[in-house]
């Protein structure tokens, strides 16, 4: 239906990946610090680091390894991990699904948490059902991620052993157990701000016009509630959503390091702590490519709930 | 009936001979890390998360005591050193072989030397830079020195001199050395207690026992005693110490000092303080002038020393360390062999330091500055319990939160007035931390700028002191100079935190930092 739209959208990705290898390049070289000396640390001599910075190419004037980065990956390779000495679209492909697993779940608990939630807050808005449930949210909200996760573990984990204590599993059973308590942390985040929009957006729609008519359509409550004031009030709320999952895509460092998830964030931020810039280009841009795919599927969906969106 | 009284006298027997041996075989150990390995190789590492858990994979042909003190006997039964100190022969234990049953030879044992001394291998050859050449002969092993060198036995106890198989590291594919050592260390084949089966990075690493290895433990047979010792890397300290006392892992590493007292009253749970060489201290820089141009005050030994004077270790170590360090008295650490025991250190005298100040000249205090690890909670509690220490004899100290790379590259520019750092040996001898503190060598004295003629002179006559009473009092005259000039400050010593469930018995992390599980068992 959308076809022109999508492959429009995804021919955009090119110059958004051009711009992010440049700004991302540019912007690691400035900061201080550099991956030979984080590496050999304080013992290294001034031949060491000269030797190592000689071996990696860092040597060469920053145009040159700009070029050669270019280059590397126009022929889909990504480089090594200084660090890890490991190719680093290997250590992508180990850990980009387990955190594309926690986003999606955590997502999932999210949505599941928030719609009816919001819809219950909204039909019984101003009583104390609707104060309750943006009270606790709300207090969700403020709580910070590593006290929820920490709370989570010592209170469901460690004192009633009904899940595991951080780490990944081995089968997607396993998984889905391993990752409840932080898929629900970051899940309860989510709702928070779910829950807000779509309770407000619910209580727009209740009180227009087409509802109205709808009721006096004699249509039953619970279709007027899918078919009519659902779908218009998940508008806003699909593109908040859309957000937060863009934002999470390696933005669950602190999540990942309680729950001891190998993931992207935490690889992401040790190659930032450790200069490790084949890492760090290589992640941005993977994560750049998933981001802008997050937001076309965000405009789609948005397409497909309001037919009045034009993909232009 | 006689025979079953027999039989059960004999089991009963055993069981008891069993028991009076007092091990178990078998089992798994989970052992919950901070961090993941980088790179397995002994030559080409860089940090104590490989260095470590190394020897555990690489056998050395000397291994250091338990104490971390003095050497032992490893791969090499035995070792003899010539009377001009200029040749030593090691002889192979009969019948070692590697973790995939092939023998270890002499020609491995020299093809492992001459890599580990080699230049352009990364940054440890200066360990043992005394060898001249190597030769291999049937099961011995003869090191041609170019002086005499009492470091070299501590050295050949060294994780970089780690034993690997010659012929396999060849045929690994990769163009040059660097390339094969990576492509190796994914799925080495060593001479220690144990071997690599499984690598998850950043999650898990399994390691299987060695059944080739030589060492026999209480029960005459062969070690290790545990079967898998499966590490999982768990990066938050509250997550590894709750997966220990929900009984899902049986040792965690770097506890918290603050969490220690806490964990001591764990039932389930010896918390362990392995004594260490560690040391940490705050360098300064010496120089005249700091790298921006202005003066420093710090070049004035009687500042530096004013600056020592004005330090309450002990209530600095209770607020830091929880009360689990001990005061520095000389640079390096007490567990470090030929610590002088006599020196008293800096005591806590305000009054002194504040004289010594006005007799610098500056009785209206100085301002400093201090760069400390962000992020890093026992940093920001040194730097700013040193901050109210000093503010009371007239210095003010600037804090200058940097992160660790940041940090790492200003100090090897030598852009920095104070920054706060930590030490472990890898040797058991003073002169790798000599050689990096005292000593201006390749990194000007810790790049403080420090430079004392007579210890310069003193380090390389200890370098070839075979005499251990000798290099025992140049050792003494060293810390003494040392001390005297100041040119850091002296805080504490801290040991290693290793939380074990109650039933793990045999593990030890030496003062040199090394896990040893080789003699590990689960006592259940």
């Amino acid at each position: 239906m959308h076809s022109s739209y999508v492959i429009r959208r995804l021919l955009q990705i090119i110059p958004l990946f051009l711009a992010v290898m440049v700004v991302v390049f540019v912007l690691i070289h400035f900061i201080p610090g550099d991956p030979v000396s984080a590496i050999l640390g304080d013992r290294a001599t001034t031949e060491n680091v000269a030797r190592a910075n000689r071996e990696l190419g860092l040597d060469k004037p920053l145009i040159v390894q700009f070029g050669f980065f270019v280059n590397q990956v126009l022929h889909g390779n990504l480089g090594e991990s200084i660090n890890l000495k490991v190719p680093v679209l290997r250590l992508m492909l180990d850990r980009l699904p387990v955190t594309l697993f926690l986003d999606v779940y955590a997502s999932v608990l999210g949505v599941v948490m928030a719609v009816p939630l919001a819809i219950l807050a909204a039909v019984r808005r101003n009583t104390w059902v609707d104060s309750l449930i943006r009270a606790v949210f709300q207090v969700g909200l403020s709580l910070p991620g590593f006290y929820v996760a920490l709370q989570l573990l010592t209170l469901l984990g460690a004192r009633l052993g009904w899940f595991p204590i951080g780490g990944y599993g081995v089968t997607f059973g396993d998984h889905i157990y391993h990752m409840f308590l932080p898929a629900l942390t970051l899940g309860l985040n989510l709702a928070a701000i779910l829950v807000r929009t779509l309770r407000n957006s619910v209580i727009e729609v209740l009180t227009a016009e087409y509802v109205d008519f709808a009721r006096a359509k004699g249509l039953r409550s619970r279709v007027i509630m899918t078919r009519h004031v659902l779908r218009n009030a998940l508008i806003a709320t699909v593109t908040l959503l859309g957000l937060n999952v863009g934002g999470l895509i390696g933005g669950a460092v602190i999540t990942e390091t309680v729950f001891a998830i190998p993931g992207v964030g935490k690889l992401m931020i040790d190659a930032i702590f450790g200069r490790d810039y084949p890492v760090i280009q290589g992640l941005t841009l993977v994560f750049a490519v998933l981001v802008s795919l997050v937001f076309l599927a965000t405009d789609l969906i948005h397409a497909r709930l309001d037919p009045r969106a034009e993909l232009s | 009936m006689k025979r079953m009284t027999r039989a059960a006298l004999a089991l009963a027997a055993t069981l008891s001979l069993g028991q009076a041996l007092g091990v178990t075989r078998g089992g798994q150990m989970i052992f919950g890390r901070a961090a993941d390995s980088l790179f397995l190789d002994p030559v080409l590492n860089d940090a104590n998360l490989d260095i470590w858990i190394l020897t555990n994979l690489y056998d050395t042909l000397l291994q250091p005591t338990a104490d971390g003190k003095r050497v032992q006997p490893g791969l090499a039964s035995r070792y003899t050193v010539s009377k001009d100190g200029k040749t030593m022969k090691l002889t192979l234990r009969p019948g070692i072989k590697f973790a995939d049953g092939s023998p270890i030879t002499s020609a491995d044992v020299k093809w492992n030397l001459d890599r580990a001394r080699n230049p352009d291998n990364g940054i440890w050859g200066y360990l043992i830079e005394s060898i001249a050449s190597v030769a291999a002969s049937g099961n011995t092993v003869t090191i041609t020195l170019k002086h005499p060198d009492p470091v070299l036995p501590s050295a050949l106890a060294a994780f970089n001199t780690g034993i690997m198989p010659q012929k396999l590291f060849d045929a690994t594919p990769g163009k040059n050395d660097a390339e094969k050592a990576k492509a190796f260390a994914e799925h080495p084949i060593g001479s220690g207690p144990f071997v690599l089966s499984e690598w998850k990075r950043g999650s898990y690493m399994v390691l299987k026992r060695n059944p080739y290895y030589w060492k026999m433990g209480e029960d005459k047979k062969a070690l290790p005693y545990l079967d898998t010792l499966r590490f999982e890397i768990l990066p938050d300290d509250n997550t590894r110490i709750l997966k220990l006392q929900a009984g899902e892992i049986q040792g965690a590493e770097f506890i918290p000092l603050s969490r220690a007292p806490e964990l001591k009253t764990d039932p389930k749970i010896n918390m362990m303080l392995f004594p260490s060489t560690q040391v940490n201290s705050v360098f300064m820089n010496n120089r005249p002038k700091l790298k921006n141009g202005t003066a420093n005050p710090l070049s004035d030994v009687r500042v530096r020393q004013a600056l020592n004077y004005a330090v309450n270790r002990p209530a600095l170590i209770q607020l830091v360390t929880f009360g689990a360090g001990k005061p520095m008295t000389s640079f390096m650490s007490s567990s470090t062999p030929l610590f002088d025991k006599t020196l008293k250190g800096f005591p806590y005298d305000p009054a002194k330091a504040k004289a010594l100040l006005a007799a610098a000249g500056y009785a209206n205090g100085i301002d400093v500055s201090i760069i400390v690890t962000s992020g890093s909670a026992t940093g920001q509690a040194l730097a700013t319990t040193l901050q109210q220490m000093w503010s009371a004899v007239g210095v003010r100290l600037k804090i200058e939160q940097l992160d660790a790379a940041t940090n790492t590259a200003r100090y090897r520019a030598n852009d920095f007035q104070m920054r706060a750092s930590g030490w472990t040996d890898d040797l058991a001898d003073p002169s790798e931390i000599t050689s990096y503190f005292a000593v201006a060598g390749t990194t000007e004295a810790a790049h403080t700028g420090f430079s004392d003629p007579t210890i310069e002179k003193l380090f390389v006559q200890s370098q070839q002191e075979t005499n251990k009473a000798k290099r025992a009092a140049q050792y003494k005259q060293i810390q003494t100079i040392f001390n005297n000039a100041s040119p850091n400050i002296y805080l504490y010593e801290t040991p290693y935190p290793v939380a074990l469930a109650k039933f793990v018995k045999g593990f030890n992390q030496i003062p040199l930092g090394n896990n040893i599980f080789e003699a590990t068992w689960l006592d259940k």
